[in-house]
Formats: C-alpha cells, structure tokens, sequence
C-alpha cells in the first residue's frame, strides 16, 4: 500500500476539497485514464484495491499506472471520547482529488477490455469518475 | 495534412473574462492570433468547427479575418478538464514554407511477437518541418519484434523534409514481457477471501 515514508508533520489540517485540479488533466502516460468528476478524499486502501481489481481483469499484458498518491494523513479521535486533550491520531493517508484529476492510466491493451478493468477500478472509489482516451491533439 | 481547414474569423473587440464568457455562452470560442513580430490580434472562432479541427494535433488553419486571409497554427488550446468545453485557443502566423518546430504524435502499428507487449515511452517527438507540410503522425512498426527490442528516436523514419529536434537517444518504444500477477496481488486476493469468508460471503 502507498504510505508516505516520512513526513514534516505528522498531524495536518485537512485538505482544501473546493476547486477544480489545474494538473493532471490529461492522460499522458497511457492511452485510457480514469477522470474524477467529483472531489474526493482517495485513501492508500482504495486505490490499492482499485489497482488490483485493474490489474486482476487485465492478467497479463498491459501497464498501468497511478497518478495520485496519498500524502495527507487524516486523523480521528477514539469513539466515545469527549471533546477536548488534543487532536486525534492519525488514522488514514488519503490523496486529495479534485474534480478533473486523472486518477489512472492504462496502456497496452485493447479499448474493451481497458474499459472493463477501468470501470472496476472505479467502482473501487468513492467519487464519480469517466473514462477518458488520450486524444492526439493532447500530444 | 488537410487543407480544407477554413475558418471564418471576427475580429474581437471586448476583452476580459466577462466578455469571454458572453462568446463562450454562444458557442464561440475567444482565440489569439500572433507571431512574426506582429501585434496580437484578438477574434472569435466558431465552436464547433474548431472542436473538429483540434483534435487532432498541429492543425494549419486559413483564417478569414473580415475578407483577410490569413494562415495559422493550432499552437495551444486550453480546455476546461470538467467540461471538457474549449476555453481558449493561441494560434500562431506561419507563412508557407516557413519551417515550424511541432510535436507530432507517435502511433505504434502491427503486433509484436506473441507473448510480448509494446510500450510506447514517448507519446511524441519534435520535429522541424515545413508549415505547410506538417505531418499528421509519426508511425512506428512493431510487427514480429522480439522481447528486448529498443527504438529510440534516431531510429525512426521520419517523413521527408523532417529534421528531428528531440534527442536521437530518446526511448520511443520497448518490447517487453509482461509480468504475472504480483506476490502483494497474490496476497490482497488471499486477504479478501479471507475476510469474505469470515462475513459469510462466497467467494468467486
């Protein structure tokens, strides 16, 4: 699972969900991606499984890559415990997305299978998302 | 390369993201002309035919510009990554025969040998060629290559009149063997089943 080997500081604010991205727009690796059309935090757990519900439809062949990675912690305080004495301990990595944001990108296999393992992946994540094809105006 | 892309341009006399929007919210699109020395030029293109042009990449369009012809190039176009509506498009003045640096897309064709896979590492490569000329794509066989195989830039056929500008060491593509599943799938597949079974679930 993607986890951040050190970090600065191990308790943050929590991310900014407003806006759209401004990077990673575009599928620029591949040549079929994944678009997140709503904001979301990704945890380090479900883009693992989204990757392996890829790469298990995609067997052999084909690459994929993953272009968000979960560098915020998210913290959270024990259950029934009252307010107060600090901030809670981290307890997820998440990346924060934004609408626009090319999540994955697949290569080297043919349209309809790259849209099977594709959509799978989605149904890992907690956002609505698209499929989208490099377009050679991008290039 | 077409040469049927006419395009009849307005000059544009209002500028500001208000006055955008109002182009936008008619199915315009807001777009700069400028180069050779000259002074940008603002005017409005029609939408959709411009969305039919810039799909694909280094498109020269004839500009008609209130009875002024004109030649450009497709230089940037920027789109709104939700929408996926064109915002604004840069053109550049290109005079025929003019030599004009693009990238242009690299396409793989055919099918390496069986049990190998093709890995396009750069999408696109610079060239230098005539305005007038420019190439649509640059295609890559990959029919019967074996496992191992490298073509870098310097290995490419590159149309006439082309001069390569990117670095001739360059990896375009690379044939390799696929690897299987990993030992970390391997054991989330086993974690999952793990967990299925325990909640009383059937695993597939």
């Amino acid at each position: 699972m993607l986890i951040p080997r050190r970090v600065k500081h191990r308790k943050q604010h929590r991310p900014v969900r407003t806006g759209q991205a401004t990077g990673g727009t575009k599928v620029s690796f591949g040549e079929f991606g994944i678009q997140a059309m709503t904001p979301a935090y990704v945890t380090n757990r479900q883009i693992e499984s989204a990757r392996i519900a890829m790469t298990r439809h995609i067997k052999r062949g084909g690459k994929v890559w993953i272009n968000i990675y979960p560098d915020r912690p998210l913290t959270k305080k024990p259950a029934e415990t009252r307010m107060g004495s600090g901030k809670g301990s981290p307890e997820w990595w998440v990346a924060n997305v934004k609408p626009g944001r090319v999540l994955f990108e697949v290569a080297g296999v043919d349209e309809t299978l790259a849209r099977e393992a594709l959509t799978r992946a989605i149904h890992k994540l907690p956002l609505k998302a698209r499929i989208i094809k490099r377009e050679e105006g991008d290039a | 390369m077409s040469d049927d892309n006419k395009v009849i341009a307005e000059a544009r006399e209002s500028f500001g993201k208000g006055a955008a929007r109002k182009i936008r919210a008619a199915g315009k699109i807001p777009a700069v002309i400028y180069g050779h020395g000259t002074d940008p030029q603002h005017v409005t293109l029609p939408g959709h035919q411009m969305l039919l042009i810039v799909r694909k990449a280094n498109q020269i369009i004839t500009l008609d510009i209130a009875g002024t012809e004109q030649l450009v190039l497709v230089k940037d176009v920027q789109r709104d990554p939700v929408l996926s509506i064109i915002e604004h498009i840069d053109l550049v003045v290109v005079r025929k025969g003019e030599k004009v640096t693009v990238d242009v897309p690299v396409v793989l064709e055919g099918e390496s040998a069986p049990g190998t896979i093709s890995n396009l590492d750069a999408n696109s490569i610079s060239l230098e060629v005539s305005a007038t000329d420019i190439p649509e794509r640059v295609v890559v066989s990959v029919e019967g290559l074996a496992e191992g195989v490298q073509i870098s830039a310097a290995d490419l056929e590159l149309p006439t009149g082309a001069t390569l500008l990117s670095d001739p060491e360059t990896l375009i593509v690379a044939i390799s063997t696929p690897s299987g599943p990993s030992s970390d799938d391997e054991a989330a597949d086993a974690a999952s089943a793990e967990a299925g079974a325990e909640a009383g679930v059937d695993s597939e």
